[in-house]
């Protein structure tokens, strides 16, 4: 179990991470959504005691890391940017590892094996491919066999391989009671792997939800509507404007409705004497939900595509 | 590339260790699973005793030339110009790749995550590395003057096999306070270049500077010099101010206590009140 509570973090005047509560629970995957410099990375770092917050606080099985007797035992964290020596060998460097947390050392070979890096435990870290550090993130996190897992980003430079394998590790992992947040700026790999979602944006929590619950609720559906004529799409989009839904011009005669139910879209068409081309309700995918949700809060964005108002 | 779930990961039953211990056997790992740290002191090795052994052999040079017998050094003597002038820099800058290194790699953030009582990752580091320095200066002045001996072949002053025992103990403890001043001034500034620039400034261009400005009372208090005047022992001449040595040993390991001590203090509050990096 992990548990943020009004958790905040300043870089000088910029609040990165802004009064995050939310728990991670045992016995699922909880994916932790954000774009681009959400805060995920500094969350995280926080949850580890490596960063201090400005405010609130990051308990893992209900205390703060700095209190735990033997860390790599509880919790196993596997970062964004690495943190191996690249001129140590993978094999010395979880070897230090288990000794400063009185791992048992045949550990280190169980876990090489376990993601693959048997047969490199003797090169440098530097050398590896960015797949292969990340698979060594991933024995160092699974190394002292602890109950709460962090990974930031795990599948980033993997193969199709690996993705299948981590995917299927984080299942393992949950299923075996354990407390496992994945953090990701994929909504596409967390639909695959994830239980839980916590979606952030700007360092705000933005929704924290089981992955079915997120998809629900009618702003998730959108209303395609294909009309004749641009004088028919600017009159139909007026007039949905005045009924409240936003509308998203994809060129030509097409217009995305969002906010409003396809039978309503329908009667406005009709009320206006407009001739239709198509109409149809099409469910939103959890990408598609979750740039939605994102997008007011997206940290650095492309130029918008344009969008009619 | 063969992959297992974790499923057949067995679990890590048998539980023990960790602490102080753990955290210096880790430090101890990681610091000769490094090839920068056979590097420096292989290179520390090499200009001690490369230097000792030219440096004794040009003194049975001059002493053949009749120079003047009375100004030509022992073989403690060049020993510790060795130490001074070359094999410290080696020393300094393992300890300094020991820390500031860990936050070029990003390893510190491992570091932290494995010991997260921050006081505690320096004490070990101290740990493991300042007992080896010691240990590595003591044998390698001790080897240096058996090498110098043959050189010399009679010229310059003679030792004592005491006071060979002696210089070589010294050189052992410049090496470890030495170690630990570079381990907190590595600390307080995380960075390999600034830290190295800040002990050369304190060990060498400080001294020049404060004769400059005239200040030479205070030359025999720096750092630098302290540890040189430890390794010359008492009664000796110190060849940089030109003065006799005006403590003895004891102080001279004090005042190098101090400074090390004092540079931990500062790399000790800036790990604990700083984010990792
Ligand atoms: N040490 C720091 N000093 C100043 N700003 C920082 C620092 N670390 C992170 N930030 C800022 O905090 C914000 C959040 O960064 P963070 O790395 O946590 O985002 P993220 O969600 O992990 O992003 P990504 O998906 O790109 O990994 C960013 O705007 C980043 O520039
Ligand atoms: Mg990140």
């Amino acid at each position: 179990m992990i548990t943020l509570r009004a958790l905040t973090k300043r870089y000088g005047e910029k609040t990165v991470v802004d009064d995050l509560t939310f728990d991670v629970e045992p016995g699922r995957v909880t994916g932790f959504l954000g774009p681009n410099g959400a805060g995920k990375s500094t969350t995280m770092r926080m949850v580890l005691g490596l960063d201090r917050p400005s405010g609130g606080e990051a308990l893992v099985g209900g205390r703060h890391y700095a209190e735990l007797r033997h860390p790599v035992r509880e919790v196993g964290a596997m970062l964004d940017a690495g943190s191996v020596h690249p001129a140590r060998s993978a094999g010395r460097h979880l070897l230090a590892m288990a000794r400063s947390n009185g791992v048992p050392e045949r550990r280190v070979e169980e876990v090489l094996g376990a993601v693959g890096l048997t047969d490199v435990a003797g090169k440098r870290a530097g050398t590896f491919s960015l797949g292969m550090s990340q698979r060594l993130g991933v024995a160092g996190a699974l190394l002292g066999d602890p109950g709460i897992l962090l990974f930031d980003e795990p599948v980033n430079g993997l193969d199709p391989d690996g993705l299948r394998w981590i995917r299927q590790l984080m299942r393992s992992l949950a299923e075996q009671g354990r407390t496992v947040l994945v953090s990701s700026h994929l909504m596409s790999e967390m639909q695959l792997t994830a239980d839980q979602l916590v979606v952030i944006g700007r360092g705000r929590l933005l929704a924290d939800a089981p992955v079915g619950e997120f998809l629900a609720g009618e702003s998730r559906q959108a209303v395609h509507v294909r009309l004749p004529g641009e004088a028919a799409r600017r009159a139909l989009a007026a007039r949905l404007h005045g009924a409240g839904a936003d509308t998203e011009h994809r060129g030509g005669g097409e217009l995305v409705v969002h906010g409003m139910p396809v039978e309503r879209v329908g009667d406005l068409a009709h009320e206006l004497g407009i001739r239709l081309h198509g109409l149809s309700s099409q469910a939103v995918s959890l990408e598609q939900a979750y740039l939605e949700l994102t997008a007011a809060s997206a940290e650095y964005t492309t130029p918008a595509r344009e969008t009619e108002v | 590339m063969a992959a297992m779930t974790a499923t057949e990961i067995t679990t890590a039953d048998e539980r023990t260790g960790g602490g102080l211990h753990g955290a210096i056997h880790a430090e101890w790992t990681k610091l000769w699973s490094v090839r920068s740290t056979w590097w420096t002191v292989s290179a520390a090795a090499l200009l001690l005793i490369g230097y000792t052994a030219l440096a004794a052999i040009s003194v049975r040079v001059q002493a053949d030339n009749g120079g003047p017998e009375e100004v030509l050094p022992s073989a403690p003597q060049i020993t510790t110009e060795a130490v001074f002038f070359l094999a410290q820099y080696a020393v300094l800058a393992v300890a300094t790749l020991f820390v500031a290194g860990e936050y070029a790699t990003g390893g510190i953030r491992a570091t932290l995550q494995w010991v997260p009582d921050r006081t505690r990752v320096l004490l070990a580091k101290c740990a493991a590395l300042l007992p080896a320095l010691f240990a590595l200066g003591a044998a390698l002045a001790a080897v240096s003057l058996v090498i110098a001996v043959p050189a010399i072949g009679g010229a310059g002053g003679g030792f004592t096999v005491g006071e060979g025992v002696r210089a070589s103990l010294a050189v052992g403890t410049y090496w470890a306070l030495l170690g630990a001043f570079a381990l907190g001034i590595g600390t307080a500034l995380r960075s390999v270049a600034g830290a190295l620039t800040v002990s050369f400034v304190a060990l060498v261009v400080l001294p020049m500077l404060c004769g400059a400005v005239g200040l030479p009372a205070v030359i025999d208090y720096l750092p630098g010099i302290a540890g040189l005047n430890l390794m010359l022992g008492p009664d000796a001449v110190n060849n940089i101010t030109g003065q006799p040595v005006p403590y003895p040993g004891w102080a001279a390991v004090a005042l190098l206590a101090a400074w090390s001590g004092a540079a931990l203090a500062v790399g000790n509050a800036v790990l604990r009140n700083r984010d990792a990096g």
